[in-house]
């Protein structure tokens, strides 16, 4: 069928409409900086979302878990391999993304006989200073672009559909407030916008975007209350205070309830 | 037929699928070369965990190579790996220590246990065997760490691994300090096991510098040149330096 240019075009779409289809209901991932770094939260049921990949890189994805742990341990292999050849410097995610994971993405993507990645990700390098500090979005086919509007914010989102995505935008930037925020503060209203992005995601794939807008008397809080009834807040720092040379630390529970208490 | 599932986890397999190889295998044996040697270094257990310490000098024949020789590395926040032996492999396997148990908590989601670790070691010298054997490429390191107590590991050049009760000592002047530190534990003032940091700093200090008042690949403490054996102590909070000053202070006033 490939043999006929335009089937494989047919094909390549038919793929598209089906991986998104599976990632429409995925639980959003909230990347946001505070005052020592950056923090990664997602709420998830049983599988952990939030990975440390090298000593300061952070990964984070929604998708199926088998793949996100395919994408997570190439990630992993790589970024050791440099680090071990070359220097732990040397270790940066721009080129784990451009040359490494994207390129192996997309090829699987156009393998129209083959299974794609269900996977959608956010990753993270934390600079010697937060100017410096790397976000990258890498989606299922490989494209690694973040929107002109993410690209001008020291944060970013990744949720199952493109509306979901846009308010959680929107209450961000909304609510952003001090970028020198707590990292209390930070956890606060990382899972305030969870909730948003959730709401939305929860309705799955739509037919008009724009027809994507919250209820009026929607309250971020309650939303989140009431998934936290059935699933966890997962939540992890890279922390520019660390001294280790290592600066990923997973948030404990107590940690993200005590913090969580007073939304 | 399913593919096998990988194990996952080993470093040291992820590095051989690139093409890596600790030991290459020498078509002759390469008699010309006179390999560096990174000489004495000792680990006694104490109160409150584990002190290693070396001293300086690496030796190629009977030519000083380097006086400021780092022969104490950590691989991770509570484990230290002293080198005795052919620097370039220790270090080489310091470097591929240190990515394994990092690859291995990043990958697996979970610590690497002391055994495991100790393990590790050892199939990295079984490894080095081709360098063993043809004399170019011999390390004899010394392995501790803190795991609810200080632990202490030493190895033979072939890879068997040996817990230590009380300490061990490595390299060309490791039958001094050997002697010494049997003396000491058995007939001395108290058993090592019961020294305070500070005390057992001495000691450690003391055997070094008997080590090199008869081995000449063995430097003490050199006042000329200002340089100071490398001592670290592992405790329950993870690995410290004993400061220089510390030192030169104990060095004037009990060594």
């Amino acid at each position: 069928m490939t043999e006929e240019p335009y089937r494989w075009v047919e094909a390549i779409a038919n793929r598209r409409e089906y991986i998104e289809d599976q990632l429409a209901r995925g639980s959003p991932i909230v990347l946001l900086n505070y005052a020592d770094g950056l923090l990664l939260l997602t709420v998830s049921r049983e599988t952990r979302k939030i990975f440390e990949i090298y000593d300061r890189i952070a990964f984070a994805a929604l998708g199926h878990p088998a793949d996100i742990e395919r994408m997570r341990l190439a990630a992993i292999d790589l970024a050791h391999i440099e680090g071990f050849n070359r220097a732990v410097a040397d270790v940066a995610l721009r080129r784990l993304v451009n040359f490494g994971l994207s390129p192996a993405l997309k090829t699987a993507f156009e393998q129209v006989f083959n299974a794609p990645f269900i996977v959608k990700m956010v990753l993270a390098e934390l600079g010697d200073d937060a100017d410096r500090d790397v976000i990258v979005k890498l989606d299922y086919d490989g494209s690694y672009g973040r929107s002109e509007i993410e690209m001008r914010e020291p944060f970013d989102v990744v949720a199952g559909t493109r509306p979901a995505e846009k308010a959680m935008l929107q209450y961000l930037i909304e609510h952003n407030g001090n970028s020198k925020r707590s990292l209390d503060d930070a956890l606060r209203l990382a899972a305030r916008t969870w909730a948003v992005g959730m709401q939305i995601a929860e309705r799955g794939k739509q037919e008009d975007e724009r027809e994507a807008k919250l209820p009026e008397d929607f309250d971020p809080v309650r939303h989140l209350r009431d998934h936290l009834k059935t699933r966890h807040v997962e939540a992890a720092v890279l922390d520019r205070t660390q001294t280790a040379s290592a600066k990923f630390r997973l948030l404990d529970e107590k940690e993200i309830r005590a913090a969580l208490k007073d939304l | 037929m399913m593919d096998p599932i990988p194990a996952g986890g080993d470093f040291l397999t992820v590095l051989k699928a690139h093409g890596y190889e600790l030991a290459p295998r020498l078509a002759a044996v390469a008699g010309s070369v006179q390999p560096t040697h990174a000489t004495t270094v000792l680990a006694i257990k104490y109160k409150d965990g584990v002190l290693v310490a070396g001293d300086r000098r690496a030796t190629a024949g009977n030519f000083v190579m380097y006086e400021r020789a780092e022969k104490l590395l950590n691989i991770d926040s509570r484990s230290i790996l002293a080198i005795a032996g052919v620097p370039a492999v220790a270090f080489e396997m310091a470097r591929v220590l240190e990515h394994s148990f990092k690859y291995y908590q990043r990958s697996q989601l979970q610590e690497m246990s002391t055994a495991g670790k100790v393990r590790s070691l050892s199939k990295l010298l079984k490894e080095n065997l081709p360098l063993t054997l043809q004399g170019v490429g011999t390390v004899v390191p010394i392995f501790s760490t803190y795991d609810e107590a200080g632990k202490v590991f030493f190895y033979d050049a072939l890879g068997a691994q040996f817990e230590s009760a009380d300490f061990a000592a490595s390299g060309s002047g490791s039958l001094a300090v050997r002697s010494v530190l049997h003396y000491l534990n058995s007939w001395g003032p108290k058993p090592l096991a019961k020294l305070s940091e500070e005390e057992v700093t001495v000691i450690a200090l003391r055997a070094l510098d008997t080590a090199a008042s008869s081995d000449t690949a063995t430097s003490g403490y050199n006042a000329k040149t200002n340089v100071f054996p490398n001592v670290r102590a592992i405790t329950k909070d993870g690995i410290h330096e004993i400061a220089e000053a510390d030192l030169a202070k104990l060095y004037r006033s009990e060594v």
